[in-house]
């Protein structure tokens, strides 16, 4: 274990200035106050000096002490103990068994004589009981066996409060509140002087050595043990800190936090009451007393003074941090809190905490460095600005003062080692990720945001593209000229769009698309930019683009006008312009114009006629040989036929009139039927293309939505057409038949039969008579049915007139009218079902439902 | 420093292991140990309480430290060497006295450590160091031997404690939850013994939470000092 300096020795009072060359006379016991220091000698007399401290730049401080007086105290006899009483102006003397109240300054007895007598040991209680701040508790082992006996002490007189005995005698004692630890002769226990209720600690043996009984704080007390431990225990009677591990012959100890002081004949040692290790060994040969008085720890040989100067703990944590003690320091830190003011130990502790952090980050313990940093609230900007050029170069950030780490950057750090660069570089990456939706980036998040950029465009990470896409707060200039220089160009597209500069990153995208610059992030970058074009709202930005849009492809280029969201499309683009724009384009043309059509069935006559021709123009060019008048219908033919049937707007006439020349039957056929010309288009599909089934379509297209007579109509002219003497091809007999084999209910019976040549059997038509015949019966039962229904319902009226007439009743003076209460004075009436009589008038204003009339309901 | 809000204590012979355990589980690692000076302790953290663990000094001069550390402990554990039956022993005779100061429901495991260098335990791990780190007891490469200590002898033990506490078994956990075979070099059984022993101890605290504060001096407890405790220097 290195070593830590935490105490300096500096010398209090020279052999000189006491005992000189006295060789029998040596110190006894010191007690310091203040600035008072009190030395007592084995021949009885008490000194007196006076400590200066002068504070050295190191945080450390020397000391002079100068005598004030010397007094002896009259007797041959050491001088045990002596004990200040500051708030009484009294020092205890104890010396011959008996302590004397001397006056601090002047040393002499006072007048009243008052003294204890009996005592072997003392001790002051640091925790006292009572609340009398013009007393001092003092608790004694006393001459008599076994026994402690427990003092008030005033400016001038003494008080025994309490007298206990003890199992075994007593050899030390210290005191809090109710509470003795004692060291008998076998064992350490803890006494409660009230109760009499005693607590084993545990054994010892004090015949190998003296005892060691220490108050080192409130209710905690430090006791030697055996093996040389320093052990802890509290008043009631358990250990709360780990022992502290001394030689065998330790003769004395202190506490000044958070370390333990022990004494030996050779070395003055010094434990850490935190982690329990021995942290700083000074030799000191000869040492004879140890003691702390309120923080100040004195040690003293027998014939001179010494004091150990604790060296700042903040000097300590560092220099625990210089040597990468980490651990140590950190603990060391945190013990402090007790000992410094809660706001200053946080600054403090935060400063500790980002320091240990840096010695981790520096060793690549990024897991505990993180943890650290996080702890210690590290201003993100101290990690970023360790990476050169990751800071933007407007940060106003300048690293803290004095720095919290030694390294001036990466560089420097990594000693120029490429991999433990990357793996730096991989944790920043993702320590600035993770932190950067959190509080730790409030205030920064644009030079965080900016440095993970330039991370993630150095290592060519695919995080570069989200952290653009989503929310962020990169800096343009700073990003834009990294994302160059790294030829992130498709990243520096979205840089200027998150900016709003949209015009700037399509003309980037462009460029890219144009081979100008090279960047193969995305390998479908142009549909990328159409579609971008697509949702941008910017209509020059689109206009701008649209040829180079076109040119690259029709078919996807002009998905920047066909493909807008309706709403906006509606309000800013006009199709005329965008029709003119597209002449050069016919594909995209015709594209365009089905986008209108179709999806948004804009009914302008201009649209339908203008796709109608463009198709038209294709079928035609199509079909440059005739001769191969396929049957194949091509999907141009298809598109078309589709159109002319399904559009109502375009221009009839005008499309007859290209479609006339032109070999297009079925077109012509359509366009008849637009125009009503039933005739002459099943004429067509009939005789000239002699396509049967397409003739029986063009009735039910023709006649959807019109009422039955309408579809008779068109069936009886096509059968009319079949028929016809002028054709009498075989197979147009045939289709006649199918047709009213098929089609039965489409024709009416009495007008087919005139028709039909008299040569066809009824077994050929027998599906169309049946179908013929059932239908009129049916119709004739159907008929039969509703008149005998309507007739019954006539019966039941009759019947019920009948009823009605059939009884008679008398109409006197007596009865009332059931709406008014008044008597009929006339002999008209109304009789209602129920047998309810009224007035006429009455009956008339009473606009009621005569077969429910309520009389008295309104009463 | 943070108060704990339970304590654990381990207790046995020396060099049966106790530091290599309590290391085992807070360290993840087996390591060389010296034989403990004193004691140590460590804090961890079991859901909202923090529990402190002791490691006692089994050596014959810091017996006398036993009581003390015992003093108002939730749980103690024993622990033994399966592979030295005078552990197992030791433990009734020596360290069974020092839990007198434990809590009066203090929950007791026997644990029987190495169980790695016995022959039912080397099938435990495949893992076959040179050589173990040679301290006093089983200095020197260690051959697999027969398990010496069986788990029915570290059984009858708990049961003989109960008695010696005058515990009813209804009352208390039962022998085979009580006893384990660990081993602090493979970590078999090392965080079932921990972790379950923390479980046991979390209702203790609530409990003693919900009483008020932990009897702070119970009177009719009162032992009048005596010397009782082993004489002195030994
Ligand atoms: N093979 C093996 N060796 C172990 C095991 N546990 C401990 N040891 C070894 O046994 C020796 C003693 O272990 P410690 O943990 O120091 O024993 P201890 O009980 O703490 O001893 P004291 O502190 O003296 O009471 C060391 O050399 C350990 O490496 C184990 O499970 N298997
Ligand atoms: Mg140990």
């Amino acid at each position: 274990m290195m070593s830590t300096k935490a105490f300096i020795l500096v010398s209090a009072v020279e052999r000189e200035l006491l005992t000189g060359d006295r060789e029998r006379i040596s110190i006894e016991c010191v007690e310091c106050c203040g600035k008072n220091l009190y030395v007592g000698t084995t021949d009885g007399s008490i000194y007196h000096f006076l400590l200066e401290e002068k504070a050295l730049p190191a945080g450390t401080a020397t000391f002079t002490a100068t005598k004030q007086l010397h007094r002896h105290l009259g007797f041959k006899k050491p001088v045990n103990e002596l004990r200040a009483a500051s708030a009484l102006h009294r020092l205890l003397v104890l010396c011959d068994s008996s302590i004397t109240l001397v006056n601090m300054l002047n040393l002499e007895p006072v007048p009243s004589g008052a003294r204890i007598k009996g005592a072997v040991a003392l001790a002051l209680n640091e925790n006292p009981v009572s609340r009398d701040p013009f007393c001092v508790e003092v608790c004694i082992i006393s001459v008599k066996r076994r026994t402690i006996q427990v003092f008030l002490v005033y400016e001038d007189r003494v008080q025994i409060i309490r007298e206990v005995s003890t199992p075994e005698q007593p050899l030390a004692v210290a005191v809090d509140g109710h509470f003795l630890c004692l060291a008998l002769t076998t064992q350490y226990i803890i006494l409660n002087y009230n109760t009499g209720i005693a607590q084993d600690l545990f054994p010892y043996c004090s015949e190998e050595k003296r005892p060691i009984v220490k108050r080192i704080g409130k209710q905690e007390f430090l006791l030697a043990g055996p093996g040389g431990l320093g052990m802890f225990a509290t008043v009631a009677g358990i250990s709360q800190r780990a022992p502290v591990h001394w030689s065998e012959n330790v003769t004395g100890a202190a506490v000044c936090f958070p370390y333990v002081i022990a004494l030996d004949d050779e070395f003055i040692t010094v434990h850490s009451m935190l982690d329990q290790q021995l942290k700083q060994t000074l030799p000191f040969k000869e040492g004879h007393i140890l003691q702390d008085f309120e923080g100040r720890v004195i040690v003293a040989t027998s014939k001179a003074v010494y004091i150990l100067v604790p060296l700042p703990l903040e000097k300590q944590i560092q220099d625990l941090l210089a040597s990468h003690r980490v651990e140590e320091a950190l603990v060391l830190a945190k013990g402090a809190r007790r000992n410094i003011p809660k706001e200053k130990f946080q600054v403090m502790y935060r400063r500790v905490l980002q320091q240990a952090g840096f010695i981790q980050f520096a060793q690549l313990q990024f897991l505990e460095a993180k943890e650290l940093f996080r702890s210690g609230q590290l201003d993100v900007r101290e990690l970023i600005s360790l990476y050169p050029f990751l800071l933007p170069t407007s940060s106003s950030f300048t690293r803290s003062h004095p720095p919290l780490h030694e390294y001036a950057d990466l560089n420097q750090l990594t000693q120029g080692d490429q991999e433990k660069m990357a793996k730096c570089k991989r944790f920043l990456m993702s320590y600035l990720n993770e932190v950067r939706s959190t509080e730790v980036a409030n205030g920064y998040k644009e030079d965080i945001d900016t440095a993970l950029l330039k991370l993630y465009a150095e290592a060519d990470h695919d995080s570069l593209l989200d952290l653009l896409v989503t929310e962020n707060s990169c800096l343009l200039t700073d990003s834009a000229a990294w994302l160059e220089k790294h030829k992130k160009y498709f990243a520096l597209g979205l840089l200027y769009h998150y900016n709003n500069q949209d015009a700037a990153a399509v003309q980037l995208w462009v460029n890219i698309v144009n081979g100008d610059i090279h960047d193969s992030t995305r390998s479908d970058l142009y549909e990328y930019v159409i579609d971008f074009l697509t949702y941008s709202s910017d209509q020059e930005l689109v206009w701008k683009y649209a040829d180079w849009a076109l040119q690259k492809s029709e078919e996807v280029g002009v998905q920047v006008f066909t493909k807008r969201h309706l709403e906006e499309e509606q309000n800013s683009f006009n199709p005329d312009d965008i029709l003119t724009c597209l002449k050069k384009y016919p594909d995209a043309l015709v594209k365009y114009l089905e986008h209108l059509v179709m999806d948004r069935k804009l009914q302008r006559e201009e649209y339908h006629t203008h796709l109608a021709v463009l198709y038209l123009d294709k079928v035609l060019q199509q079909r440059p040989s005739a001769d191969s008048m396929g049957t194949e219908v091509t999907e141009a033919q298809a598109k078309l036929r589709h159109l002319l049937q399904k559009s109502d707007v375009y221009r009839v006439r005008f499309l007859m009139e290209k479609v006339q020349g032109a070999s297009l039957p079925m077109e012509r056929a359509i366009l008849h039927g637009k125009l009503e010309e039933h005739e002459k288009a099943l004429r067509i599909l009939v005789h000239e293309l002699r396509d049967i089934p397409a003739a029986e379509d063009y009735c039910l297209w023709r006649s959807e939505g019109r009422d039955p007579a309408y579809r008779q109509q068109l069936f009886h002219t096509l059968l009319t057409l079949y028929l016809s003497p002028s054709s009498s091809a075989p197979e147009l007999a045939v289709a006649a038949v199918d047709l009213l084999n098929h089609h039965a209910a489409e024709f009416d019976a009495a007008q087919v039969l005139p028709l039909l040549p008299g040569s066809w059997s009824v077994q050929l038509l027998c599906p169309f008579l049946t179908g013929a015949m059932r239908d009129s019966v049916h119709t004739r039962r159907t008929a039969q049915v509703a008149l005998g229904l309507a007739k019954s319902e006539n019966l039941i009226y009759k019947y019920d007139k009948m009823r009605l007439k059939g009884s008679s009743f008398r109409l006197s003076d007596k009865n009332l009218c059931q709406t008014c209460q008044n008597p009929f004075c006339e002999p008209v009436f109304v009789r209602y079902p129920n047998g309810g009589l009224v007035h006429t008038h009455c009956a008339a204003s009473r606009h009621m439902d005569p077969s429910s009339p309520r009389p008295g309901a309104r009463t | 420093m943070r108060k704990p809000d339970g304590k654990i204590v381990l207790l046995g012979d020396m060099n049966v292991g106790k530091t290599s355990l309590l290391q085992r589980y807070m360290e993840r690692r087996f390591a060389d140990t010296v034989s403990t000076v004193g004691g140590a302790f460590y804090l961890k953290q079991w859901r909202s309480y923090n529990i402190s663990i002791w490691d006692t000094a089994g050596r014959e001069q810091f017996h006398g430290l036993g009581s003390m550390y015992c003093r108002g402990a939730a749980a103690v554990i024993l622990t033994y060497d399966v592979n030295h039956p005078q552990s197992l022993v030791e433990l009734e005779d020596r360290f069974l006295g020092l839990t007198d100061t434990a809590n009066t429901d203090c929950l007791f495991a026997i644990v029987g450590n190495k169980l790695d260098l016995s022959e039912e335990g080397a099938s435990e791990s495949l893992e076959k160091e040179g050589h173990s780190s040679g301290s006093v007891g089983d200095g020197c490469v260690s051959p697999k031997v027969p398990k010496q200590v069986k788990p029915e002898e570290a059984m009858a033990l708990y049961k003989k404690i109960l008695k010696y506490k005058m515990l009813d078994e209804k009352d208390v956990p039962a022998a085979e939850q009580m006893c384990f075979e660990t081993s602090a070099k493979t970590g078999h059984n090392v965080d079932l013994l921990f972790e379950s022993l923390f479980d046991m101890v979390v209702p203790m605290i609530l409990r003693q939470r919900a009483q008020g504060p932990p009897q702070t001096v119970d009177i009719s407890c009162y032992k009048p000092p005596s010397r009782t405790k082993s004489g002195c220097c030994a």
